[in-house]
């Protein structure tokens, strides 16, 4: 494997593949919905006010970034989902493959083309990604980390599609199984999470009532995967304002940021609720529960929980591009199903 | 030609399944240096599968495999070096054009880079594409775009040629073309290895003919053997009286094994095979029997012959 190997594949593949489709009508009309959708939703803060101290900046900036990961999220299979499979159905692959191009330059360089074009729609995001910046609502720092980790994931999912379209014969089921894996992701995480809460709950027997503690340091590593935990976890908290009401001084953290309250959240869920014993337990916890998790500020002893999840994309990624390149060595000894050799 | 092994292709006992069907069941080829050999077999002989393993893209189960003198499984790398390889259907990137899908391969094949230029213009005179250059790829014919094919075959000078079907979708002229190009590849020292259905075309461009049925060597014939006066093939006979030539045909062959005549032409029969001698001796017998013979032709060609022999229990 050679760095001009893949340069020279990844080189191919984009040309081939920017002659193709209307790239440029497809590119312009993302641009447009993604930063009009951006527009809109500053809009909308700034007409319902529900932020505090003119930091629409702040809502703007996680909204606009979880729509955003979201999204390209979605539009990430479409890029490697048929990378190996369509060059197999159109019966070029075997006719690299006799080349001096080596199964890691091909796996490598589509990777790399596909992973830019992906870049590409980030890129397009940044006018309403950046104007929370611009204003001074969020550092610099929070958003290049913020976007480092788009970055990372979309890769991670362009190396998963990939490695679909070298397992499967046809590129059609490679493409659906692709967008299940974002799917399952998204929101097969969360699901499984929410399923896995009470299966590891805790019954406590009192003699006269049974109560039950939800154990979630138990499963908290099941939500560790999900990309919008891993952006939001990873992002940078914003510094914590002094707020002076009659006379004295608060320190709390910003109102409003959806990235730190998932943050917030998932830390909490990590760490698990400590057992409690209830004197009446007709009483709901959650008033006052809610209120302290609301009004904490952040405590340094909380345990992130982004690592994990990057360092499953990494992993997911890394195997991908292993697979991706066994299933293109030859001379093939056993051919797969459905798979024509040339 | 140190180090690169007697032959261009050498292949000894290469045993091949695909699950319980067993595609190639011990089959021996060898193709030297400045020879074409053809490889002729009926539709699943397995020429297709012996193609792929040869070209490094299947792995044998058993068997000796060596291009150009390198084992194909344990140096694949530098066989893909000296094979050029061109499948019976490929695609091209239609989004390219013919310059720039030549100088892709040649790129890929690790020519210099200020080399590739002149080296895309050489191979697109070659196969007469030079007024394609800056055309795009999609823009091509069938038969132009299967010259392309050969063109990128021959980027990287290899010393070993494998054709699969070649010829299929060119036209005549293109096919002149084909033949003289191979044949000058071969005397510049190519090993050239060429399957192909057309049996009177392989007859002009192959020094060699390899006959494969169900995954076996079934006959490695020198062509000159074949088309020679001692070859043995079918002969046509037409006579004024064919109902005399049929009879008279009958009682002259019989005892003589595997020379049964086929009588429902119209106005005639053929018998064979026979050599040249063996005709004109039969010639001679219809004659002295009063049979009014008209006619006496080789039909179809010596390979042909060759071919329906091995193909004949098939029916």
């Amino acid at each position: 494997m050679t760095a001009h190997g893949v340069g020279l594949m990844a080189r191919q593949e984009i040309r081939t593949r920017l002659r193709t489709g209307r790239w440029k009508t497809l590119l312009a009309v993302w641009f447009v919905i993604v930063n009009g959708l951006g527009l809109l939703l500053r809009l909308a803060l700034e007409a319902s006010d529900t932020s505090e101290f003119g930091e629409e900046g702040v809502p703007m900036f996680g909204g606009v970034l979880l729509g955003v990961l979201v999204l390209t999220l979605l539009v990430t299979p479409a890029l490697g989902g048929q990378s190996i499979n369509g060059e197999r159905e159109r019966g070029t692959l075997a006719t690299l493959q006799v080349t001096r191009l080596t199964p890691g330059d091909i796996a490598l360089g589509k990777l790399a083309a596909a992973w830019g074009t992906g870049l590409l729609t980030l890129l397009l995001t940044l006018p309403c990604v950046l104007w929370p910046v611009a204003e001074g609502a969020v550092g610099l720092g929070r958003a290049a980390v913020v976007l480092l980790v788009i970055a990372l994931l979309i890769g991670a999912v362009c190396a998963v599609s990939q490695a679909w379209s070298a397992l499967l014969a046809r590129s059609v089921t490679s493409v659906l199984m692709s967008y299940l894996t974002v799917f399952g992701l998204l929101v097969g995480t969360a699901l499984l999470f929410m399923i896995g809460v009470p299966l590891t709950s805790e019954r406590v027997d009192h003699g006269d009532h049974v109560h039950t503690n939800e154990r979630t340091e138990r499963v908290w590593w099941l939500l560790a995967p999900n990309p919008v935990v891993v952006l939001a976890d990873a992002a940078p908290r914003l510094p914590e304002r002094e707020i002076v009401i009659d006379g004295r001084v608060y320190e709390r953290t910003p109102s409003s940021d959806p990235l730190g309250d998932l943050s917030r959240e998932v830390r909490d869920i990590r760490e698990g609720e400590k057992p409690y014993v209830e004197v009446n337990s007709a009483t709901p916890r959650s008033t006052s529960d809610e209120y302290s998790r609301h009004d904490r500020r952040d405590k340094d002893d909380q345990k992130s929980v982004w690592q994990y999840g990057l360092l499953f994309h990494l992993a997911l990624a890394g195997g991908s591009v292993a697979l991706t390149a066994a299933r293109l060595r030859t001379p093939l000894y056993r051919v797969p199903r459905g798979v024509r050799v040339a | 030609m140190a180090g690169r092994g007697e032959f261009g292709v050498e292949a000894r006992g290469v045993t091949r399944s695909f699950g319980s069907v067993q595609a190639l069941g011990g089959l021996d080829i060898t193709v030297p240096y400045g020879q074409v050999t053809a490889l002729v077999g009926p539709n699943g002989a397995g020429k297709t599968t012996l193609l792929l393993i040869l070209a490094t893209l299947l792995a044998p189960d058993a068997g000796l495999v060596r291009i150009a003198g390198h084992d194909v499984r344990q140096s694949p790398a530098e066989a893909r070096d000296a094979l050029g390889w061109m499948p019976d259907t490929f695609g091209v990137y239609d989004q390219l054009t013919v310059d720039e899908y030549l100088a892709f391969f040649a790129d890929a094949y690790g020519l210099p880079k200020q080399e590739r230029p002149r080296r895309v213009r050489a191979l697109l005179s070659l196969v007469h594409l030079e007024d394609r250059l800056g055309q795009p790829v999609h823009a091509l014919s069938r038969g132009q775009k299967q010259r392309l094919g050969m063109a990128r075959a021959l980027v990287h000078r290899p010393r070993v040629l494998l054709l699969d079907e070649p010829a299929s979708g060119l036209d005549p002229r293109s096919r002149i073309e084909l033949r003289d190009l191979l044949r000058s590849l071969a005397a510049d020292g190519a090993a050239i290895l060429v399957s192909s259905h057309i049996l009177s075309e392989l007859e002009e461009i192959a020094d060699r003919v390899v006959l494969v049925d169900n995954g076996r060597t079934a006959g490695d014939h020198a062509m000159a053997d074949l088309t020679g006066a001692e070859a043995r093939v079918r002969w046509r006979l037409r006579s004024l009286d064919p109902g005399l030539l049929t009879t008279t045909l009958a009682r002259v062959l019989d005892g003589q094994a595997g020379l049964e005549a086929t009588a429902d032409l119209p106005g005639g029969a053929e018998v064979g095979p026979l050599t040249e001698v063996g005709a004109a001796a039969l010639l001679a017998e219809l004659v002295a029997a009063d049979v009014p013979v008209t006619g006496l032709a080789p039909a179809g060609s010596a390979l042909e012959s060759a071919y329906l022999a091995m193909t004949e229990n098939r029916r």
